[in-house]
């Protein structure tokens, strides 16, 4: 597919974003255990969380929402962020 | 459709083995030789039911897969209004988030969503012609029949990049009139009810536009 019919990776940023705060609004996202346990990789953030001691609610929270992976994603069109499990590093086109 | 799809959304995860390998929804080796079941069906009905289920990772997947797609159906129809491309796309993906429980796998996911995303052009289509009243006459010159079949250059794919580039230098309605009509092979009737125009005002526009076109494709 041509660079033209590519959406761009900001594009595909703000779509995301934009979800998983719909989605949080309507209720609680799935908990990042649940999440690790369909075989998906949690960011090195997430993970932190994922393995704290700390109540279901923290681990149903959007964190994407105060990274800064985020900030750049939305903003920057092949943003350097290249962590593992991160949406916005899939999101790059490169 | 896989056997009894319909209705499996929200339960589909228990039903089948449901492996994430490399951000790719597979399922597992049961289900695909399910008699009457569309592997890819099922891979579709998963990813959906992750998704309900709020799991962010499966929504990343949910965009990343089909993002590409519906950018590119909206830009080629939104010509030459490139700048409401983003809008209407992230329009696309939020009202799918809306029905996504109403998504029974009798068609791809990918045909469900270009579904949506053509509602959402004809939206802007529509809110276009409906204010069409308003074009300046002047702009409109009618030719001696030059005759320029244009059922037939949508169809042909080595005229369609010229097409598109007349398209883009029209006037934004006679743009959106052409497009509505010859791309998305909507009648007269259906654009005046979807506009709330006469479908003679609809006709006259639609005379205006092909006598632009054909003005600039002859010239």
């Amino acid at each position: 597919m041509s660079d033209e019919h590519r959406a761009p990776s900001r594009l595909k940023s703000r779509i995301y974003s934009a979800l998983v705060q719909r989605q949080a609004q309507d209720g609680p996202l799935l908990g990042l255990t649940e999440v690790k346990a369909h075989g998906q990789k949690l960011c090195v953030f997430e993970e932190l969380v994922q393995v704290s001691p700390v109540g279901d609610s923290l681990k149903r929270t959007n964190y994407c929402r105060v990274c800064h992976a985020r900030v750049m994603g939305e903003n920057i069109e092949d943003a350097p962020v290249y962590w593992s499990g991160c949406p916005y590093a899939q999101f790059q086109n490169r | 459709m896989c056997a009894g799809a319909a209705g499996l959304a929200n339960t589909i995860s228990g039903l089948i083995g449901k492996h994430h390998t490399g951000y790719r929804w597979t399922v597992d080796s049961t289900h695909e030789t399910m008699p009457g079941c569309d592997p890819s069906v099922a891979a579709d009905l998963a990813l959906v039911t992750a998704v309900l289920q709020r799991d962010r990772k499966a929504t990343a997947e949910f965009v990343e897969s089909y993002a590409d797609a519906i950018y590119a159906f909206v830009r080629r129809r939104l010509t030459p209004r490139y700048d409401l491309v983003d809008d209407v796309v992230q329009d696309v993906f939020l009202a799918a988030w809306e029905s996504l429980s109403k998504f029974r796998g009798t068609s791809p996911l990918k045909a469900w969503l270009l579904g949506i995303a053509r509602h959402k052009v004809e939206d802007h289509y529509r809110k276009l012609l409906r204010a069409a009243d308003q074009l300046d006459t002047e702009v409109v010159e009618v030719l001696p029949a030059a005759k320029v079949d244009l059922e037939q250059i949508a169809d042909q794919e080595r005229t369609e990049q010229r097409a598109r580039a007349v398209l883009e230098d029209l006037p934004e309605q006679y743009s959106a009139a052409l497009q509505w009509r010859y791309w998305e092979k909507r009648s007269a009737r259906q654009m005046a009810e979807a506009t709330g125009r006469t479908e003679k005002g609809i006709e006259r526009l639609l005379s205006r536009a092909r006598d632009e076109f054909r003005r600039r494709w002859t010239e």
